[in-house]
């Protein structure tokens, strides 16, 4: 009887536990149920697609549309200026140039400043320029002009507060003495200011009829002789009309 | 007393055999074929949603970009009348 129970027992569960998990498996309902179900969701999400790609055909003609339309109002806005796409461009690249050229100056210490005041002034007469064309009225352009005037104004502004300097070239390349000097058309373009050179450097100019190559001169602001100069030069004159 | 004991225990084996045997032949179920096409039908519900998300995406950045170019262009009729003005001047 106990060998018999031994060997019984073990199949018996066996054969129950075969059963437990055979009714776990999905049944023929169950699997219908889930047909019907994801048929639905097939069905829906179908329409769904079918939408959006007729949403997406919509949009994509409005924002091609949107291109068109946008190219004929900057056409039509370049008119208005006597211009065209193709100028606009152009003027566009040369304003740029403009304002990396202000930005080359304005990164300068104030002595390379003073080295390249012609670069300066070449900027000024381009921003002129610029703003001469009537393409400087469209807002883009007018916005851009305003901004690079400002950083000439600046540039113009702190030269003015520097000291200019001259170094002294060869009498016989550049015929440099304080009289020529003084006519230059970038110190004072007027001759008859040389005292202004001679005075503002009496710790290297003893006779302002000898300068030496090399000499580094003041040259100061103004536009007129002060008293003192005009003193200078009076007794230059007249040790001169002496001799 | 070995007798109960040995007794007791046969019937609850046999019931537990009884009983698994009943409910194997209650439950019928889905056959092979059947199966795959459920999964079938699973795996197309999942493309769908995939496909259906991925244009959701796209229809989303097309909206935006029809936005943008509204917005220039209307800056650019807003430029040509402030242009005009200046002419004027």
């Amino acid at each position: 009887m106990k060998v018999k129970t031994l060997y019984f027992v073990p199949a018996a569960l066996l054969v129950f536990a075969v059963g437990l998990a055979t009714a776990q498996e999905m049944t023929k309902d169950q699997w219908q149920q889930e047909i019907t179900k994801y048929t639905s969701m097939l069905d829906s999400l179908r329409a769904r697609v079918k939408t959006l790609d007729a949403d997406i055909t919509s949009m994509g003609t409005k924002s091609s549309q949107l291109d068109a339309d946008y190219e004929k109002c900057m056409n039509e806005l370049y008119a208005l200026v006597g211009s065209d796409a193709a100028k606009a461009a152009a003027y566009r690249s040369d304003i740029e140039s403009a304002e990396n050229k202000a930005n080359e100056l304005s990164r300068l210490s104030d002595a390379d400043l003073v080295e390249r005041s012609g670069e300066v002034d070449d900027l000024a007469a381009k921003v002129k320029s610029l703003w001469d064309n009537k393409l400087s009225l469209i807002p883009e352009f007018w916005d851009r002009l305003t901004a690079l005037n400002e950083k000439v104004k600046g540039l113009q502004a702190t030269l003015a507060n520097q000291v200019k300097m001259y170094t002294v070239g060869t009498w016989a390349r550049n015929r440099d003495c304080l009289w020529n000097i003084a006519k230059k058309k970038d110190i004072y373009s007027n001759a008859w200011l040389w005292p202004k050179i001679w005075q503002g450097n009496r710790d290297q100019i003893k006779d302002p009829d000898v300068i030496h190559t090399g000499q580094k001169l003041k040259i100061p602001k103004g536009s007129e002789l002060n008293a003192e100069e005009k003193s200078a030069a009076k007794k230059y004159y007249a040790r001169k009309a002496g001799k | 007393m070995q007798k109960k004991n040995g007794t007791a225990i046969v019937l609850v084996l046999a019931f537990l055999v009884c009983s698994s045997f009943a409910l194997m032949s209650c439950s019928s179920s889905p056959d092979e074929a059947q199966m795959k096409q459920l999964n079938d039908l699973k795996s197309e519900v999942t493309s769908l949603q995939n496909d259906a998300a991925a244009k959701e995406q796209q229809l989303g950045n097309l909206q935006k970009e029809v936005a943008d170019k509204n917005a220039k262009l209307k800056k650019c009729a807003d430029d040509q009348a402030i242009v005009k003005q200046r002419l004027a001047k």
